[in-house]
Parts: structure tokens; C-alpha cells; sequence
């Protein structure tokens, strides 16, 4: 290689590394927690909750929607969830005249109408989960991320192709710890960076991905899921509504075999002004992170379509596991956090490494 | 280039095969379950074991 083309490598990987790294060292000191988000909860937020009458009969879906809005009087339903290891249903209200993105969370056991507890993150890994997704600044925050994402993954091919030339006498996992220190952390640091590679690029190419999520959804709505609703030009009055459960029924019907996951309500953001959006996840490994709405005309309460995601929103649900490494059961979480240290030790030795050599000049 | 100069090759056959190694372990335990599972994380620890082995090992005292 040409000393004229390694310079212009180092000066990318000096200037993409140097303006991501303080970012990036707040996204693996926030991300070490997160990855056990799971099994600190359960800890910090053991709580033992039985169901009222579990072997009762259950209320059906409009009763529960029924008794968690009268507990909001004026409030609007914008989306049902459902708990998969206990009888409970989340209702998410919002009050159409009150400040936008407020809303209220009512889990709900199913077999009495009570409240039930809210199974919600431990304060300090929300604080975290924050932190690491937005910086608590909204979506110009989380956007702002995912371009430090790209800078990490300008990092990482720059990276590469400078461990060519500073390796050409070095056999591979040589350290030359009777050096001088700027010696051995450069040995440490490439590496370091070459071993944790595939992992860096994985997790950083997700991660920007993930960053996307709201436009993503956004233009999904505004193109895919617009097309089905040509028919009406008003949206659908709360009083015209066909009943919710042989909403979701027919919806079932539609997708036998697959795991109902949650219903948006008509005109919330992951449904129609026209139609109940009554979403399903598959039960193999790969189609249990992909959901498939079913859209139920809320006049009618028959099937309007069963739109499958189009390949970016696919895309979308995909990146999440693999950044978040939950996906594999303990090991791969363990392997998570290990391959985050060595991230952590990538970016200080980087950042010694520039400091020693400009003090050197 | 001087003669001892290692070849493109011989710099990147190693961190080439973690490559593949951790790929195959990210998409596997992603696409498959239960031994698939295991296997991924057994093939993106290949990634700490190489490191390991150099720690112990490649050290030039």
C-alpha cells in the first residue's frame, strides 16, 4: 500500500474514531447492564402476583377494555397488549385533547377486571435503556446515535484496512509487551479490534438500524398500510365500532397457528383511522421477532386484509435481537458483555493511542 | 515490499476465520433453536478463546 492511500485511511479512522468515541463509550457502559435488562428485573422486581380467579372464566376483550376506560373517563383506547405468561391485558389509553405521546399503561387481569402489578423495568435500567437509546432528547437524539453507529462502522473498515500495512511483520496475536507502551496498546488494540470484528459491525449495524425505527414505522404507515384504507374518507366514530373480540376473532381465523400479540386501535400510530390492527408473531426462532397485522374494519368487524411487513419494517424487527444479544439463551448474553469490555478497551486504547502520539510530536 | 513481508493472505487468515466463525454463530443461534443456540454462542466464543490463547501465549516478553 502507498503511504499516500495509509494516510488517508488513518486520517478516516482518526476523525470517525475521535468524534464517535465518547458516544460509543457511553453506549457500551449503558449497553453492559442492558444486556441483562431480563435477569436484573427479575431480581430488583420480584414479585410474587397470582390471577384472582385463575381457573375462572375470563372477561372478554370488550369487557376489559370497558372497565379500563371507565377508570379514564374521556380517554380513547390506541393499543391492547397481551401478557404471554399471565392472564393480563394491557390497555394503552390516551386523552384525545391532551398533550401528544401521554399515555396511560393499565395492565389488567383478565379473569377479575382488577389492576394488576405493572411488570415495568427497574427505574435505573429505564434510565439506562434511555440514555443508550436517545440521550433523552427524542428522536433527534436517537438519529444523532445512529450517525455515531455509522462513524463506528467508518471506524471499523478504515480499521481493517490499516491492520494490513501495521501487520505485514507481525504474525497474527503478536504483543510485544517488552515495548514501549504505544507499542504493545497498538498491538492491543488491532488486536482486539480484528477478533471482536464481526461482532462490532453486527451490533453497530443493528444499532443504527434500530435508530431508525420511528420513520421506518412512519412511512410504513403513511405508504403500505394507507393503500388499504382508499375506501373511507371519515374516520370511524368510537360508538360505530364492531365489537373487539369478534374483531380479533376473525383476525385469528385469518392467521391460524400464529401468537396474538397486540391490537392498535383505530387511528393510533400502528393502525388506520378505519381499522382494528390486530398483530401476530410466528413461533419458529426466526418468525417469532416478526410481526403480521391483520386489519379488521372497525364498521364491520370482518377482515379486511392480512398485510404481511414489507422488507424494511422485516428488517427492522430482525435488528433488534441481534442487538440486543437476547436471543440465544445466557451464553451468548455472557459473550455480549465480554465482547463489550473488549469494545470498551478498543475505544480507551484508541483514544491513549492518539493522545500519546500527538505529545510525541 | 521487502521479502519478508507477509503476504495479504497469511495477514488476514486468521481474523478471516473468526469472521466467518462469529457470523455463522450471530445468524445460527438467530435462525435456529435449542442446539442452535448452543452452537452459535460456542462459535462467537471462538472469539475469546483466540484472544485468550494470545494473552497466554503470543506474548513477546
Amino acid at each position: 500500500m502507498q503511504t499516500r492511500t495509509i494516510r488517508a485511511w488513518t486520517w478516516v479512522h482518526k476523525w470517525s474514531s475521535l468524534v464517535s468515541t465518547i458516544f460509543l463509550l457511553m453506549l457500551c457502559v449503558t449497553g453492559l447492564p442492558l444486556v441483562f435488562t431480563h435477569e436484573i428485573d427479575e431480581v430488583l422486581l420480584s414479585q410474587q402476583w397470582e390471577p384472582a380467579n385463575p381457573a375462572g372464566p375470563r372477561l372478554n376483550l370488550d369487557q376489559v377494555l370497558e372497565v379500563a376506560l371507565s377508570r379514564h373517563p374521556g380517554e380513547v383506547a390506541a393499543f391492547m397488549s397481551f401478557d404471554e405468561d399471565r392472564p393480563v391485558v394491557n390497555v394503552t389509553s390516551v386523552d384525545p385533547n391532551g398533550q401528544a405521546g401521554v399515555f396511560n399503561f393499565q395492565p389488567i387481569d383478565q379473569t377479575s377486571g382488577e389492576a394488576a402489578p405493572l411488570v415495568a423495568g427497574h427505574p435505573v435500567m429505564e434510565f439506562l435503556l434511555q440514555l443508550h437509546t436517545d440521550m433523552f432528547l427524542g428522536l433527534p437524539g436517537m438519529l444523532f446515535l445512529g450517525a455515531m453507529g455509522l462513524l463506528l462502522v467508518t471506524a471499523l473498515v478504515s480499521g481493517v484496512v490499516l491492520y494490513a500495512p501495521f501487520m505485514r511483520r507481525l504474525p497474527f496475536g503478536t504483543v510485544r509487551a517488552n515495548k514501549a507502551a504505544r507499542t504493545r496498546w497498538l498491538d492491543y488494540h488491532n488486536l482486539l479490534g480484528v477478533v471482536a470484528l464481526a461482532w462490532l459491525l453486527v451490533v453497530g449495524v443493528t444499532g443504527v438500524v434500530n435508530t431508525l425505527a420511528t420513520p421506518v414505522i412512519a412511512y410504513w404507515k403513511n405508504t403500505a398500510l394507507s393503500e388499504l384504507t382508499a375506501a373511507y374518507d371519515v374516520p370511524v366514530a368510537a360508538g360505530e365500532r364492531a365489537p373487539l373480540d369478534a374483531a380479533v376473532k376473525s383476525a385469528q381465523d385469518a392467521l391460524p397457528g400464529m401468537t396474538l400479540q397486540f391490537v392498535a386501535f383505530p387511528g393510533s400510530s400502528y393502525s388506520t383511522d378505519h381499522h382494528y390492527a390486530v398483530f401476530f408473531h410466528g413461533d419458529t426462532p426466526l418468525t417469532t421477532h416478526m410481526t403480521t397485522p391483520a386489519l379488521i374494519d372497525a364498521r364491520t368487524g370482518e377482515l379486511s386484509a392480512v398485510a404481511p411487513m414489507p422488507w424494511y419494517v422485516k428488517t427492522l424487527s430482525l435488528s433488534q435481537p441481534l442487538h440486543f444479544g437476547d436471543y440465544g439463551g445466557l451464553g451468548l448474553k455472557i459473550l455480549w458483555a465480554l465482547l463489550d469490555i473488549a469494545t470498551i478497551v478498543i475505544l480507551v486504547s484508541g483514544l491513549y493511542l492518539w493522545l500519546a502520539k500527538r505529545k510525541k510530536t | 515490499m521487502s521479502r519478508k513481508d507477509l503476504t495479504l493472505r497469511a495477514i488476514f487468515a486468521a481474523p478471516l476465520s473468526l469472521f466467518v466463525l462469529s457470523m455463522i454463530g450471530l445468524v445460527g443461534a438467530l435462525l435456529g433453536d435449542g442446539l442452535w443456540d448452543w452452537l452459535g454462542s460456542a462459535l462467537l466464543a471462538s472469539t475469546m478463546v483466540v484472544l485468550a490463547w494470545v494473552l497466554v501465549t503470543r506474548r513477546r516478553r
